[in-house]
């Protein structure tokens, strides 16, 4: 008998290690690359006396001021919301609110403002209510107001869901004990949940004011004029239309700086920010509350998902008359569903790269030991946020170009980048998860030698397959939504979904544009759906066996 | 479950195993609204392969300026034959990237407001830029540049950015025609009105005019066209500003490196042709560079004619854009 056992598949340590680390320094290089080719194509600059002008100085401070107000609006907003979940645990259709939480991240620009301002604009639905309401209120949405509502619109949502994990970590026995103790207001806010919301609301916040900082079309549709200029709408200025690509790179150098240093700044405290640390040993309890609270959280409910409803709704009822037209049914359809293939050719590559790159960062991030080394992975998940996409597509091209050879190379680059793009959110939906194996199951596993493979397969597997399938909807969702990336490298006459929405625009198709707008929205929804759907692994055998960690309630 | 990511990682490579055509063709760099479906591109690719023995292929870029870029990424590998797509706003970028040749052709039969000279574009349509306004809610629109800047803040207009749009360049182009020096004091006139300056012309036509937020756009003397022949409705009209008009012409061009010349110049002479033309008008909503005689839809007859049309050489243009625009951000943020 042979009395070597063979060591079960990728049980090496390094097997952990090393994919990340190549994937994060992959990372960096790229946008080094990116970077340097804008800098080197370029040449000579006056990079002080650009840096010095009025109009970068004004600039960089609206940026600045949009951003932080858009973080303290959303957070302020997320948090009754978060605690209004929290609080509802079973009431009917409290799956489709939290299925309502994701869409709105992932809409594309144009669908989501059209749809604001059918309700919010001059002539929206609750512009008219306020004027028959309230005669003479000044109402307006042009300006920052636009932009905060915008932003609200977008980030809220998103940040509410991260909060609610959060809230939901808090352990039932704590509950317990505030409950008997007859906690409430202040006490319980600073024995319960404010521990719990501690260590994700920097990271969070840093989020959310990165997606703020470099928000571009929204800026400029409803930011009413030049005064609401951002620093990403200079880097489009000056790449597209001037083609001052030393301005460019400078301009997106001092982003990275800006956000940059924010996310140092939240990682010197804790390298690694947990965003859902979403571990549940029991079964939850519920506090025991004033009727008052109880009203109060369910108007903050009500309120918010009228909110997000109505531009949906406004969505819905513009593309309507397209997609069931009276006269010519197919011709529409003729459109849109290869438009519908190739998106999804595009943006299924890219949803599971991005959940790929996730998983193994968040490996390496867990193995990672020393300061530096550890930085590598860390960095994956924010990198793409903060380097623009148009930098880092053009200086990917300028270091491609000679192995290009046909434009379907072009397109897998879209689906490289897409998935890239879409890595800091997969990562944020994966990390809790992930993180959420107690360490008395590791050990034991260590004893039994369930290592590599086996302990992804039997361990991870049976935990992560819902919070992976919520991930891979959002990262087919983020790219399949993408304009920007697909039009820097042009495709051969065949349009995704929203260059086809594009193309529409551009040809005053305004009504079969809404129709498109209606279908993305609708294709989107079904991504989500579907793969919300997936089944535990116990109940979909119906075998009975014991759930080693009871279901995130998210996923 | 590795192994289940197989097939994952062979769809990801899907799009490199589409291999390239072999045939003879000619590549066109073009902008979306010319390559779509409905747009003039598969006509004119069709009526081009009859008789050419050729295939043409259409890159589709998302507006002149990408077309531009994308030019000065790939410079002399480009494979590009032929650009088109360019306007009177990137001729003199597009010239300095230096990829671009003459095209050696006579250009007698035009038909544009302007005499055109120009040795390396080639002109294959052109319109005015104009206010377009919505008749049910503005019944009286003004009548000039100057009634419109005179008119009470409680109109409301809709301009695009001249940092991001070809029509926002042309409104700050038309702006400087009409009162040169004195411009920044009429754009701070103006200010009070725009409701919004958007990036392109389609976020303000779709999410702003078409909404119904403000009765008049920037856009095109010919977009009422559209939507009289297409949309069979006279409700969206363009005002006719007594000062005149700027004129927008868009143009191809050759691309030097180009190893199909030959062909590349007889597309440049095919563009110039009825076959080519004839579907400029509806499809492209703009007007054709050649005489169509009685093939010119009828609606056409029923849009606003400029007294004049005002036009600065791209040359100019390219020398004192900036200084515009930094007057322009200096009148509206003062």
């Amino acid at each position: 008998m042979a009395n070597e056992v063979q060591a079960p598949p990728f049980s090496h340590p390094r097997w952990q290690l090393w994919p990340g680390l190549v994937i994060g320094s992959g990372l960096l290089l790229l946008a080094g690359l990116g970077l340097g080719s804008l800098l080197q194509a370029s040449g000579a600059s006056d990079a002080g006396r650009l840096l010095a002008g009025s109009y970068f100085q004004n600039v960089i401070r609206f940026t600045l001021w949009q951003a932080f107000l858009s973080v303290i609006l959303s957070l302020g907003i997320a948090l009754p919301v978060a605690f209004a979940l929290n609080r509802f645990r079973a009431f009917p259709g409290r799956a489709l609110v939290l299925r309502l939480l994701e869409l709105s991240l992932v809409l594309p620009t144009i669908v989501a403002v059209s749809g604001l301002i059918a309700v919010f604009g001059r002539q929206g639905w609750f512009t008219a209510l306020l004027d028959a309401g309230l005669p003479g209120h000044g109402w307006n949405l042009y300006g920052l107001n636009g932009i905060l509502l915008a932003h609200v619109f977008f980030n809220a949502p998103l940040a509410a869901r991260i909060l609610l994990q959060a809230l939901e970590t808090v352990p039932a026995p704590r509950l317990r004990v505030a409950s008997q103790l007859g906690l409430h207001g202040w006490w319980l806010w600073r024995a319960v949940h404010w521990p719990a919301l501690k260590p994700v609301l920097p990271g969070l916040a840093a989020l959310v004011f990165t997606l703020c900082f470099t928000s571009f079309a929204i800026i400029m549709t409803l930011g009413g004029g030049p005064r609401t200029t951002t620093l990403e709408v200079a880097i489009y200025q000056a790449l597209r239309f001037e083609f001052d690509f030393t301005q460019a790179a400078l301009f997106a150098l001092c982003q990275l700086a800006i956000c940059g240093s924010l996310w140092f700044l939240v990682f010197r405290k804790r390298l690694d920010t947990a965003f859902m640390p979403n571990r549940q040993l029991s079964q939850p309890a519920s506090l025991v509350r004033g009727k008052w609270f109880g009203v109060a959280c369910g108007l903050v409910l009500a309120a918010f998902i009228v909110f997000l409803m109505t531009p949906l709704v406004a969505i819905a009822v513009r593309g309507l008359p397209a997609l069931i037209p009276m006269n010519e049914p197919i011709a529409l359809y003729h459109q849109l569903l290869p438009a519908t293939a190739r998106s999804l050719l595009i943006a299924v590559p890219a949803g599971v790269g991005a959940v790929a790159v996730a998983l193994l960062t968040l490996a390496a991030a867990n193995r990672a030991s020393g300061r530096w080394l550890a930085v590598i992975p860390a960095m994956t998940g924010y990198l793409p946020l903060i380097v623009p996409p148009l930098v880092l597509g053009t200086g990917l091209f300028i270091f491609l170009k000679p192995q290009l050879g046909n434009p379907m190379q072009g397109w897998s680059l879209v689906a490289l980048i897409n998935g890239l793009m879409a890595v800091p959110f997969t990562l944020q939906v994966l990390r809790g998860p992930v993180s959420s194996l107690d360490s008395a199951s590791k050990n034991q596993a260590d004893q039994l030698g369930v290592l590599g493979w086996y302990r992804w397969r039997w361990l991870y597997w049976p935990i992560l397959r819902r919070p992976i399938a919520l991930a891979l909807a959002y990262g087919i969702a983020l790219s399949l939504g993408d304009f920007g990336v697909i039009a820097l490298f042009g495709s051969p006459g065949q349009p995704t979904l929203p260059v086809l929405l594009y193309q529409q625009l551009g040809s005053y198709r305004m009504t079969e544009a809404a129709g498109t707008g209606l279908w993305l929205l609708l294709v989107l929804i079904s991504i989500f759906a579907s793969l919300s759907g997936v089944s535990s692994p116990s109940s979909g055998k119906g075998s009975g066996a014991i759930k080693p960690v009871p279901e995130p309630d998210h996923a | 479950m590795f192994f289940r990511l197989l097939p994952v990682a062979v769809m990801t490579a899907l799009p490199l195993l589409a291999g390239a055509d072999t045939q003879p063709e000619l590549n066109v760099y073009t902008h979306p609204s010319f390559a779509a479906e409905w747009g003039p591109g598969p006509a004119v690719k069709e009526a081009f392969e009859a008789h050419c023995e050729c295939t043409l292929n259409y890159t589709v870029l998302d507006s002149g300026g990408a077309i531009l870029q994308r030019l000065r990424l790939e410079g002399e590998s480009t494979p590009a034959d032929v650009v088109l797509g360019l306007d009177t706003g990137t001729m003199a970028s597009a010239r300095q990237i230096g990829l671009l040749d003459h095209h050696e052709r006579k250009l007698d039969d035009l038909a544009l407001p302007i005499k055109w000279k120009d040795d390396t574009f080639v002109p294959y349509d052109w319109g005015y830029f104009a206010f377009v306004y919505d008749t049910e809610r503005l019944p009286e629109p003004p009548r000039s540049l100057e009634a419109l800047i005179a008119a009470p803040d409680d109109l409301k207009i809709i301009l695009q950015d001249p940092r991001t749009s070809t029509p926002g360049l042309g409104f700050l182009l038309w702006m400087h025609s009409v009162y040169g020096e004195q411009a920044p004091d009429k754009w701070q006139q103006l200010s009070g009105k725009i409701l919004a300056t958007t990036q392109s012309w389609s976020d303000g036509y779709f999410s702003l005019f078409m909404n119904g937020e403000a009765p008049m756009i920037l856009s095109y003397s010919t977009s009422p066209a559209y939507h009289m022949a297409v949309d069979k409705t006279d409700r969206y009209q363009a005002a006719r500003f007594e000062e005149g008009h700027y004129l927008q012409v868009e143009v191809a061009a050759l691309v030097k490196t180009s190893d199909n010349k030959p062909l590349a110049r007889s597309f440049l002479d095919f563009m110039l042709t009825r076959d080519f033309q004839r579907h400029i008008p509806l499809k492209n909503v703009m007007y054709p560079a050649i005489d169509l005689g009685s093939e010119m839809p009828e609606v056409f007859d029923r849009l606003i004619e400029p007294s004049q049309a005002l036009y600065l050489d791209p040359a100019d243009v390219s020398g004192i854009r900036r200084r515009l625009v930094n007057d322009w951000l200096d009148a509206l943020t003062r």
